[in-house]
């Protein structure tokens, strides 16, 4: 019972993560993404008529990248060339590709629901003989398809490449001082769009993992606020890659406890809440923690 | 390759600003190996001129000139990679990274993949470090590193990336005496090496020091191209302005025996990093008596200031206003019961630019009669009201509803002083009232403090210039490292002496 | 800067700037939705056009227009205090929800007040509920000073899934198919005021407050205050304003509005509290707030044209094949580029 709940989870848990991923970059970089959601949808759509169109998932993953990672770059310029309000514009833009995917929905799959494709080619299960029949760690390791693989290896990637390289440096540094960037000649709003891509790409990835990695299908309501839990999973994590990745864990492995409870007498949306009150929870423990340390900082 | 006779200069350089002319045909030339003054009063175009030189801005006629040529420089990182930087009053150092990174930044020693080869970096660094004869600690993050050390980080950071003009905009309003006189000499280092140094300071004393030749600017015109030998700073300032100032002096008070006005007993605050910054002050001003405080950036006078007008709380001690214990009021009531305050920092604590000329004067008194009655506010009232205060102050405006940014920084300041001393405070806490205020404007406020003086209030003057403590102050209070090491009054005023107490040197 | 954004009572001034830059974003949205509809075969001016004589013409048409522009109004309103005063709130779309189901319980269980009274009920139990929930993340900002922009944030999914929870459970009306609960007492409906069309009283109250918005805005102290804090947050301490008390007034009036909002939607409208209550209007309120400056005419107009929007997007869809999902679009793009040039108000901001 466990193990069933625990690979369930590790499953749950990898577009949260890809997307909490993608937002702490972009965040780094200097913008808090809330069209993550946006780019999601787009991801799981492209990702599924691309296989069906290619029979490949390789390309299907390919074209969801870049289909994410042009919504964020496109998104990136409204913010950072047009000076628009990053929150309100991220709200704004999932409300406008939700409307454009959902258009495309009825008008030219006549559908309102959810769209099934022919020959779509779902992502490979990697069972890893050995591995499999071990208790929990097998549960956890073996029968997690690639993008599981890559998101759990992108957590330390990402954490090297922003404090060893020159990539990660100037991005922090053109997120956390833009005018002392461009006063040693780098681009911040590049950077900034840069990153805002990069989270796109991610977030297209977290979508198509849904799409063609787990459920087969589409439906405007296939992220189902996930791209919001890995927001919340990106805040418990405090732009540290580590915490970021343990926060999205944990809220995977929420989202797999409450469908296991489901029918069993508890009511799914108090899981639901759940992550969103643990960064409450967290963010007023640092609260206190923080006030405690100040010290007659001033009423 | 021959040298240029002119290595950064102008060249009938014109800039307008709709109907102001910040620059007017400037021409000036600095040779290679050569520290250039640029000194002029507030609205002179000094820094109209510099951003021209940076290319942050163009001019609308003329050109700068770099190694004889005229040339138009795209942007800061166009000027840059001619050699040209600056270093400007506001540090472009990113808080979080360490001093390493912020050198390196944008010109990172880079291995395969792009990762970044920290030892060659830190080679790099220490090299340049030595050849300023200064040893910095690498590791640290910018925000935990102190004033001065910024500077030079900002300073090195230039020479990394091949500056070999190096413009520095007021450098020394951070630094503690014996800290400038490090900084001159890093500065005469570097000339002998062949660089060109713009040293642009209203520190008329320094500039005879340090600098080879001096340019005088006023009203966006040079009015004169002198040399340290044949000025001084009475005719400079006499350049500057255009006519012979005149600054009140402070006559000689005894210091009344009437009960103190101001008096803190044993404070101890922390700084915003929580790290214990005054460790037990004890300070006592009576009325009509000024009081002026002394130190380095960081001995703890921004902690007093915040302490006495309830921007923080104290972790032990007293203060005391007018006999009564304020100790746990909020600023709001230590106003009421007859504090006024100047601060520091005008843009983000003294105004609300963005808000009206008269919020800004009746601003903190906005809730009691007349300007509110019945739960609403008056504006007719606070229109006429802020009106007669701002004639009082002769702040020149033309509409009290305009935004205070529309003001000049010389009125800027006397708004600020109008909306404080309208209030007949008892004690008025006044930190650096003229920064940033041309001559004409700092002597105006001079007379106003020793006015509120003569009738009677108390004045604690916190100035990073030296000079004005001893113009308006009774006695000087040096701060070292957080405590009081010392007293200056009467026979024993000098820059020098204060200095030394300032660095530590007990009186 | 206009008129609304300086302090004191001044004569305000047409400014053409002003008024171009708050028209782009539509002419984009149109542009856009243009492109949309011509891809898949529609003449957009057909479309525009039957939208606009959906959205205005006639006085039934207007009245629905009305009737969807006053929740938008109501949330726009409680979130433009908030902004006043330098408080990013983006939790009035969660308040909006908990006011509603709190109205429309308030509205089936206490059947036996009369009339006028059991309205007064219901509103006040919405408008309480919503400040209390936003007081939580006051006392945090203003204590603790975590950012308001992520617990605000939070608490909206606590809040829509905590009433999702109680509608399926125990406010659940029996035997009912979907999620709702049970009617609301007639007597306490919020009246019509132009039958047969949709239009309550709600409109009214909405108005009402708008203008109380406007006078709190220029000619109150706490008003003064607020404005003063959002400009300078640093200045309005140096003079003697207590920000934590400012703070938590601020966003205890707008979970009030919110909470009133939502529940005033409930007693005109819905008559009951179902799920999907809210289709993001305090989304749209917020962005509404912003197009308007946090104007009151700003935001009156912004209000109307994006109930235009919605009222006529759902009347088009009964007239012709396209998909009402345009709506969404359009709206998503004027949000979008209605807040160009706010990047401002975030600076300085640093989330967790």
């Amino acid at each position: 019972m466990i193990d069933n709940v625990l690979a369930a989870a590790a499953l749950l848990t990898t577009p949260i993560l890809l997307a909490a991923i993608g937002g702490l970059i972009n965040r780094l970089g200097g913008i808090v993404n809330l069209g993550l959601e946006a780019m999601m949808l787009t991801g799981a759509y492209v990702a599924l008529a691309a296989s069906s169109a290619t029979q490949s998932w390789p390309l299907a993953l390919a074209a969801a990248l870049v289909a994410g990672g042009v919504v964020g770059y496109v998104f990136s310029l409204a913010v950072t060339r047009l000076q628009a309000n990053e929150i309100v514009a991220g709200v704004g833009l999932n409300v406008a590709a939700a409307g454009l995917i959902g258009f495309v929905l009825k008008d030219y799959y006549h559908s309102s629901g959810t769209i099934r494709l022919p020959d779509v080619v779902m992502l490979p299960r990697i069972v890893i003989p050995g591995v499999a029949q071990i208790p929990i760690v097998g549960a956890i390791l073996s029968g997690k398809d690639p993008l599981t693989w890559l998101s759990w290896a992108l957590v330390p990637i990402t954490a090297f490449v922003l404090s060893r390289t020159r990539a990660g440096l100037r991005l922090r540094a053109a997120g956390a001082a833009p005018e002392a960037a461009r006063a040693l000649g780098l681009d911040p709003l590049a950077i900034r769009d840069a990153s805002t891509a990069v989270a796109g790409a991610l977030a297209g990835l977290a979508g198509a993992q849904l799409s063609i990695g787990v459920v087969g299908v589409f439906s405007v309501g296939i992220s189902g606020g996930r791209a919001f839990i890995a927001l919340a999973a990106f805040y418990f994590g405090r732009n540290r890659p580590g915490l970021t990745a343990a926060g999205a864990a944990l809220f995977g492995l929420f989202d797999a406890i409450q469908i296991y409870l489901q029918g069993r007498g508890v009511a799914p949306e108090l899981m639901q809440m759940l992550p969103y009150i643990v960064v409450l929870v967290v963010l007023t423990a640092i609260g206190l923690g923080e006030r405690r340390r100040r010290l007659w900082q001033g009423a | 390759m021959i040298k240029p006779a002119v290595r950064i200069g102008a060249r009938g350089v014109t800039r307008r600003f709709g109907g102001v002319i910040a620059n007017d045909a400037i021409d000036f030339a600095a040779a290679p190996g050569e520290i250039r003054g640029l000194v002029g009063g507030n609205g002179a175009g000094k820094t109209t001129l510099m951003r021209i030189l940076q290319g942050l801005e163009q001019p609308d006629e003329g050109a700068v000139i770099l190694n004889d040529e005229p040339v138009r420089l795209a942007d800061p990182a166009d000027a840059f990679a001619r050699g040209v930087g600056m270093v400007h009053q506001e540090f472009m150092l990113v808080e979080d990274l360490t001093l390493l990174e912020n050198l390196i930044l944008g010109r990172e020693p880079v291995g395969p993949g792009g990762v970044i080869d920290r030892e060659r970096a830190l080679a790099e660094a220490r090299r340049l470090a030595a050849s300023a004869g200064v040893d910095l600690d690498w590791r640290l993050r910018v925000s935990e590193a102190p004033v001065h050390v910024r500077q030079i980080l900002e300073i090195l950071r230039l020479l990394y990336r091949g500056a070999d003009v190096l413009i520095l905009d007021e450098p020394t309003a951070v630094l503690a005496p014996q800290q400038v006189r490090d900084l001159l000499n890093l500065l005469r280092r570097l000339r002998d090496e062949g660089r060109t140094i713009l040293f642009i300071s209203h520190k008329l004393d320094e500039v005879l020091t340090v600098c080879d030749a001096i340019t005088v600017l006023r009203a966006g015109k040079v009015v004169a191209s002198t040399i340290p030998a044949e000025a001084n700073i009475g005719r400079l300032a006499e350049l500057m302005v255009g006519e012979t100032i005149e600054f009140p002096r402070r006559l000689a008070q005894t210091r009344s025996s009437e009960k103190s006005a101001l008096s803190l007993r044993g404070v101890r605050a922390l700084d915003s990093r929580g790290v214990e910054r005054l460790t037990g002050i004890d300070l006592d001003i009576g009325p009509g008596e000024i009081v002026g405080l002394a130190g380095v950036s960081g001995s703890g006078q921004d902690e007093i200031v915040a302490v006495i007008t309830g921007l923080r709380r104290a972790i032990a001690g007293r203060v005391a206003i007018a006999g009564r214990d304020v100790t746990a009021l909020s600023v709001a009531a230590r106003r009421s019961a007859g504090l006024g305050y100047i601060s520091a920092d005008r843009a983000h604590e003294g105004l609300c630019l963005a808000e009206t000329i008269a919020a800004n004067v009746i601003a903190g008194r906005h809730r009691a009669k007349p300007f509110a009655r019945r739960g609403l506010l008056w504006p007719k009232t606070i229109r006429t009201h802020a009106n007669k205060a701002l004639a009082r102050f002769a702040v020149v405006y033309r509409d009290c509803q305009e935004a205070a940014r529309t003001l000049s920084g010389g009125n800027q300041q006397r708004v600020v002083i109008a909306r404080e001393l309208d209030r007949n405070p008892r004690v008025l806490v006044a930190a650096q009232p003229t920064r940033g205020v041309d001559i004409a404007g700092a002597a105006f406020i001079h007379r106003q403090i020793l006015a509120f003086a003569a009738a009677g209030g108390a004045v604690l003057l916190v100035s990073e210039e030296i000079e004005e403590l001893l113009t308006l102050a009774d006695r000087i209070l040096v701060l070292y490292r957080g405590a009081v090491i010392g007293e200056v009054a009467g026979a024993d005023r000098s820059v020098g002496r204060i200095g030394r107490m300032m660095l530590g040197e007990a009186a | 800067m206009t008129a609304a954004t300086t302090g004191v009572v001044r004569t305000s001034r047409l400014d053409w700037a002003a008024l171009a830059a708050a028209l782009a974003p539509f002419a984009v949205a149109l542009i856009v939705g243009a492109i949309l509809l011509a891809a898949t075969g529609r003449n957009p001016l057909a479309v525009y056009g039957l939208m606009l004589r959906e959205g205005f013409g006639g006085e039934s048409r207007v009245a629905a227009t009305l009737t969807a522009a006053t929740p938008i109004l109501f949330t726009a309103i409680a979130t433009a205090i908030s902004f006043r005063a330098g408080i990013f709130n983006v939790g009035v779309e969660g308040v909006f929800s908990l006011g509603g189901l709190a109205g429309a319980v308030a509205g089936f269980t206490l059947t036996a007040l009369p009339s006028p009274l059991l309205i007064v009920a219901e509103l006040a139990v919405g408008a309480l509920v919503g400040g209390l929930w936003l007081a939580a993340p006051a006392l945090l900002r203003a204590r603790l000073e975590v950012d308001e922009v992520v617990s605000t944030l939070m608490l909206n999914f606590v809040a829509v899934n905590l009433t999702l929870f109680l509608v399926n459970g125990p406010f659940l009306a029996p035997g009912s198919a979907n999620s709702a609960t049970p009617m609301i007492a007639a007597a306490g409906w919020l009246p019509r005021i132009a039958p047969p069309s949709t239009l309550s009283l709600g409109f009214i109250i909405a108005l009402a407050l708008l203008a109380l918005y406007a006078v709190w805005d220029r000619l109150t102290p706490l008003g003064f205050e607020a404005r003063l804090n959002g400009l300078n947050p640093r200045f309005s301490r140096a003079i003697g304003i207590d920000a934590p008390r400012l703070i938590l007034k601020v966003m205890i009036i707008s979970g009030a509005i919110g909470g009133l909002a939502g529940s005033a939607h409930a007693l005109g409208v819905t008559h009951r509290f179902v799920v999907g209550f809210s289709p993001g209007y305090g989304w749209t309120g917020l962005a509404v707030a912003l197009m308007g400056r946090n104007s009151a005419i700003g935001m009156l107009i912004g209000a109307i044209v994006f109930g235009a929007l919605a009222s006529a997007g759902t009347t088009v869809q009964l007239f012709s094949d396209i998909p009402l999902e345009i709506v969404d679009v359009l709206q998503g793009v004027v949000t979008i580029f209605a807040v160009v040039r706010f990047g401002r108000l975030l600076r300085g901001r640093s989330a967790a």
